[in-house]
């Protein structure tokens, strides 16, 4: 089981860890670096909501985006129908993600490790080529553009930066409700059905309920995600908000950094974004996939490397070489 | 009534091939207990080789299968042994992953070296047809569908006819029972994953001639290939062939009546019908794929 923290690794780390986040966009204010700082924040709030359900529970679901593209969706059609604030919009969202999540995991839970994965990858599909199809609402292929009118009620600025601050206080709250759900009842439980849900039924556990109910609030967390993502590119159209693609970079992002730890989606974020910063940077754009490449040869070496994931790795490795030294 | 059975019919040719697709998959999951989710990226490669043997040398596809098969046979031993014996006692999350990110490693690569632009092969007789009474049916289509359906037969065959036939069923019953009565079970999975990446190049082969390729068509390809292998029941290879002509046919007369992006999405519905109500699908063991939990 794992120690209690220690008040150096428990409060200290992640609070220079959020104050280095904050002043960085104040001290390199170029756009793009400012952009790229954005994103990766976005990303890591995803990807902590993904890492609730998928992290500790194990429930490895491939279909978030469909929860994120809900929540973009959901703000942005009640914005420009009924004249409704994204600050508004974002919780109804939620809900809507959250009620499909419990539907979802009532049908799904009960299935085994990679049919649960098949599952949501067909619930994703479902949901996107929906978002396609329901042209009237959601304006199918070609999107829905938001119009720049920027005031702090409808969540609109016209100051980029402004939004690196909405990402940080998202992966700010994120990391700090997983870190009470995993030293919670509710977290110890989730990991005892991951580690092995025999055993953890013949304790007399009944994870069911929980499992639906961190699905349903993974889902809705991810789902003000999107809602941000709209607001940020006053744009939303169905393959950037509610592609595979998407589901897997969440998941690929907590995997990278350290899968069921609350810091691993956010070090896993970063990790990615500097990658994908550093390939743009020297192999420009011109040759289209080789960012990607890189990227999946990446993943496989840290899986077949430390399948546990770069945070944990490393930290077991500081340990160790800590014990050979006293 | 004629359209009817046009229909059928043409959702029964490309049936074919959705078996054969989903008898690769079935079988590397039924013996090494793994889902490839790079299944997709073998038929895309497959096609690859298909369209540059037939534009660059001028060999026919049919033809062409006797280099492309082996070659894929090949590159399903380097994978195996590259990344799916070392994660096979990995957790559950490292073996997902490891073929969601060889799958995006693959189209990627293809991307980078043939862009996304479409590419066919037109052969002479692609447009050949004979007539029963009122309906017109295409050569190519019978003779893909009747290929797809020997190749399935054949494995079907070579499962219970051969040694290693025997070895592989053994192996999918119980591992550790294989082992105890001398079976090389490390070989046999590395022989199934192999034959598996062999039937989806020989399924890659057979669609060229009928669509064009890019390095997603594998992608849209292998989510079909789920719906059959789990409606046919994950593991077996009687239920792939069965619901890959289901499936052909469902598709057939969905895409006719509600229309190209909407037939998608009757499948995956289908798909998550099925994974609720019967997730062991038609034929398939049963205890894979549900827990009994609370």
């Amino acid at each position: 089981m794992k120690p209690a923290h220690s008040p150096l690794t428990g409060l200290l780390l992640p609070a220079a860890g959020f104050v280095a986040l904050a002043v960085l966009p104040l001290i390199f204010s170029d756009a793009f670096f400012v952009a790229a700082v954005t994103l990766a924040l976005l990303g890591a709030a995803a990807s902590l909501a993904w890492n609730l359900s998928g992290g500790y529970a194990g429930q490895l679901s491939l279909g978030h985006a469909a929860f994120y593209g809900i929540g973009a969706y959901v703000s942005t059609i009640l914005f420009l129908k009924a004249g409704i604030s994204p600050l508004i919009g974002m919780w109804l969202g939620a809900i809507v993600s959250a009620a499909l999540a419990v539907f979802l995991g009532a049908i799904t839970m009960r299935l085994k490790g990679s049919f649960f994965v098949m599952s949501t990858l067909a619930f994703g599909a479902v949901v996107h080529i929906s978002a396609i199809n329901l042209r009237d609402l959601t304006g199918g292929p070609s999107g829905l553009a938001i119009p720049l009118r920027p005031s702090p009620e409808n969540l609109i600025f016209a100051k980029k930066l402004v939004y690196t601050y909405v990402a940080l206080v998202l992966v700010i709250v994120f990391y700090a409700v997983t870190r009470m759900i995993a030293v919670s009842k509710v977290g110890y439980a989730l990991v005892a059905f991951r580690e092995n849900h025999q055993a953890a039924r013949a304790l007399g556990i009944r994870t069911l309920p929980l499992r639906i109910g961190v699905f349903a609030l993974s889902a809705g967390l991810i789902s003000i995600c999107g809602s941000v993502h709209a607001q940020y590119y006053l744009y939303v159209d169905p393959d950037s908000v509610m592609g595979l693609n998407l589901s897997l970079n969440f998941a690929l992002m907590a995997i990278v950094g350290g899968l069921g730890t609350a810091y691993g989606p956010i070090v896993g974020a970063l990790l990615v974004s500097v990658v994908s910063v550093v390939m743009q940077v020297y192999l420009g754009d011109q040759i289209s996939g080789l960012t990607q490449l890189a990227y999946a040869a990446i993943v496989i070496l840290v899986l077949l490397a430390a399948p546990t994931g770069l945070g944990p790795s490393v930290h077991a490795f500081l340990k160790r070489s800590a014990i050979w030294r006293s | 009534m004629d359209i009817y059975i046009q229909l059928a019919l043409s959702g029964l040719f490309i049936g074919g091939v959705y078996a054969l697709i989903s008898v690769g998959l079935t079988l590397v999951f039924g013996v090494l207990r793994v889902v490839n989710f790079a299944h997709g990226e073998y038929l895309t490669i497959a096609m690859y080789l298909t369209y540059f043997m037939f534009q660059r040398v001028g060999i026919d596809p049919f033809v062409a299968s006797v280099a492309v098969v082996p070659l894929m046979f090949v590159l399903g031993l380097v994978t195996e042994r590259l990344l799916i014996r070392p994660t096979l006692e990995a957790p559950h999350v490292v073996q997902v992953f490891v073929t969601f990110a060889l799958s995006l490693l693959l189209q990627n690569l293809l991307l980078t070296l043939f862009t996304s632009d479409f590419r066919s092969i037109r052969t002479p007789y692609a447009t050949a047809a004979f007539q029963i009474g009122p309906l017109y049916v295409s050569w190519l289509r019978v003779a893909v569908f009747v290929v797809a359906l020997m190749l399935a037969g054949g494995l079907a065959a070579f499962l219970k006819y051969t040694y290693i036939g025997s070895a592989i069923r053994a192996t999918a019953q119980d591992r550790r029972s294989a082992r105890l009565v001398g079976i090389n079970v490390d070989q046999v999975y590395a022989v199934t994953f192999a034959l598996g990446c062999a039937l989806v190049g020989a399924a890659g082969i057979l669609l060229s001639p009928l669509f064009p390729v890019n390095p997603y068509t594998g992608a849209d390809m292998i989510l079909i290939s789920f719906v059959v292998v789990v409606l046919g029941g994950m593991g077996s290879i009687a239920g792939a062939v069965v619901a890959g002509l289901s499936i052909g046919i469902v598709e057939s007369f969905t895409g006719y009546f509600a229309g190209g992006e909407l037939k998608q999405l009757v499948y995956f519905v289908l798909f998550m019908v099925v994974l609720a109500v019967r997730p062991n699908g038609l034929f398939g063991r049963k205890g894979a794929e549900v827990m009994d939990v609370t």
